[in-house]
């Protein structure tokens, strides 16, 4: 990071990249479906407007600019602030700041989704749940441990790679998106299937008579043939329900009745 | 039951502001669970019942700005009744929901209603006010708390007899019926994030994460490593083929 000390006066430091890593914990404090993120992207990106925009005017304009629709993954907002950032010291065209803006919370919102909220969440909150569900106090901590040890490597690391890597990481990201989410898909696919096999609960208590002897449909039919096959055949049929439209909250009231059925005549 | 009231809404209202700020993600039921356990001095039914809470909320994740029954309200309610009531923590599942739902409606509104402050920060832009449209951003989070707080303390205090007086009234094939209901739960929450993810060529990795655990009994994390392994392969292997594609394609036409 020598080269940063060779940069001009007035401009942007560590100091303002550690203040908007700081206030990017803040991006949807004022969340709302007209603008969604964007006063806590103007909030997060402020450290450094106020840096190289000294003239009141010149500011004013940066502000408005940016608080236009902006919507994004929170934790990988601060990549795209230290592209911005950067655009902004070097005065860069307003309507080419706004598509770089633009097109990057997109793809970032996408890889975000999976690579966070459906891999690094499952996960870790997996984790935690197989040591608290054998009574262990130490589930919450190692979850919270590890959940935040991958959030804050990427809030900071994103930062300074967006900001020093400037508009080179568009393309880089950009080339890189698909194959990313791709890889996360997979990651996090491959772990539902661990997930269905292990914590659903829902097997058959029913008995069959064969020649005088009482048979467990569920040991000696089911578990012969595929065990765990009833929650994935669950999970499989809620899939299909939710793939032609049925709302979730529905089908927590058809889990519900089914539980609640089944139990009372006896069959689950 | 005062003093415990206030506490679990005080814990209400904290994590509320974690549910979409600062987002350490103590706000989870994993972590909410034993805390409230703490509160109520029963730690280690509010661990489990944090766990089992956990598990149907993995699959409700926020995306795009779509929210999901709400977790801190669903994770919090859902345990309390499990320690008051003294039943199992996948019974509070099924009572956990309808605050969650509630909850999920009235957060919505509340983003509804702030879309005009917006205009409000366009007026303090235009003067470069930039101390006032800090301020603006952060005051959702007052919002947020005092709303959590609210929403949490009414039930806690004045629904703890109510809700051991309401269990009693259950009858105890009902209770069992949710537990076994709570069990399904989960599933729910893995056909809705495959249904964003899942693809036809993903298919096979879902049967191998199945199969790995069913037939093998592997962890979580051998799981998750297998997943890596399959990932780092397909991305590396992808890469190469974007590279060969030019000769390969040559090759086959000079087949023919």
């Amino acid at each position: 990071m020598a080269s940063n000390n060779q940069q001009e006066q007035g401009e942007i430091t560590k100091t303002e990249l550690w203040k908007m890593i700081f206030r990017s914990l803040f991006l949807q404090s004022s969340f709302n479906y007209e603008r969604m993120q964007a006063g806590g992207w103007l909030y997060s990106l402020m450290p450094a407007l106020k840096k190289v925009h000294k003239k009141k005017d010149e500011l004013a304009a940066a502000m408005k600019r940016h608080l236009e629709f902006f919507n994004t993954h929170p934790f990988l907002i601060t990549p795209v602030l230290g592209i911005i950032a950067a655009m902004e010291e070097q005065k860069e065209d307003p309507q080419m700041i706004r598509s770089i803006k633009v097109a990057l919370m997109g793809p970032l919102g996408g890889i975000g989704d999976a690579l966070l909220w459906m891999t690094l969440l499952p996960i870790t909150a997996g984790i935690g749940v197989s040591l608290a569900k054998q009574g262990n106090a130490s589930g919450p901590i190692v979850f919270f441990l590890l959940f935040n040890a991958v959030h804050f490597v990427l809030r900071i690391g994103g930062m300074f790679y967006g900001y020093y890597t400037g508009v080179n990481a568009l393309k880089k990201l950009k080339a890189g998106a698909k194959a990313i989410s791709r890889a996360a898909s997979i990651l996090g696919v491959t772990v539902i299937g661990g997930l269905i096999a292990s914590y659903i609960s829902l097997s058959l208590n029913l008995n069959i008579n064969v020649e005088g002897n009482q048979i467990s449909v569920q040991k000696e039919v089911l578990d012969k043939i595929l065990p765990n096959m009833l929650p994935l055949g669950y999970t499989l049929l809620l899939y299909y329900l939710i793939k032609k439209g049925y709302s979730p909250l529905k089908l927590v009231g058809i889990t519900i009745c089914i539980g609640v059925i089944g139990k009372y005549i006896g069959l689950l | 039951m005062l003093q415990e009231a206030f506490l679990i809404a005080l814990w209400a209202g904290i994590t509320g502001i974690d549910q979409f700020n600062i987002l350490l993600h103590i706000h989870r039921p994993i972590i909410t669970g034993p805390v409230v356990g703490f509160i109520l001095g029963d730690f280690q039914t509010g661990l489990a019942a944090g766990a089992t809470l956990e598990l149907v909320w993995m699959g409700m994740a926020p995306l795009a700005g779509a929210q999901p029954p709400n977790v801190v309200i669903g994770g919090i309610i859902g345990t309390v009744f499990a320690i008051l009531s003294g039943q199992d923590p996948k019974t509070a599942v099924s009572v956990a929901v309808p605050f969650a739902v509630a909850a999920q409606g009235a957060i919505t509104l509340l983003f509804t209603a702030y879309s005009p402050l917006m205009h409000k920060a366009d007026e303090y832009a235009a003067e470069a006010k930039h101390k006032a449209t800090d301020m603006l951003n952060l005051s959702g989070m007052v919002v947020l708390f005092v709303f959590n707080f609210v929403v949490a303390f009414l039930p806690v205090y004045f629904g703890a007899d109510a809700a051991k007086a309401m269990v009693d009234i259950i009858p105890t094939t009902l209770l069992d019926g949710l537990a076994v209901a709570g069990g399904m739960m989960p599933a729910l929450g893995f056909a809705m994030l495959l249904s964003i993810m899942l693809k036809k060529e993903y298919v096979a990795f879902l049967l191998v994460g199945f199969v790995v655990v069913t037939y093998f009994d592997l962890t979580l994390v051998g799981t998750a490593i297998i997943g890596v392994a399959i990932a780092l392969y397909d991305y590396y292997s992808n890469n190469s083929n974007d590279n060969n594609q030019t000769p390969k394609k040559e090759a086959k036409t000079n087949g023919i």
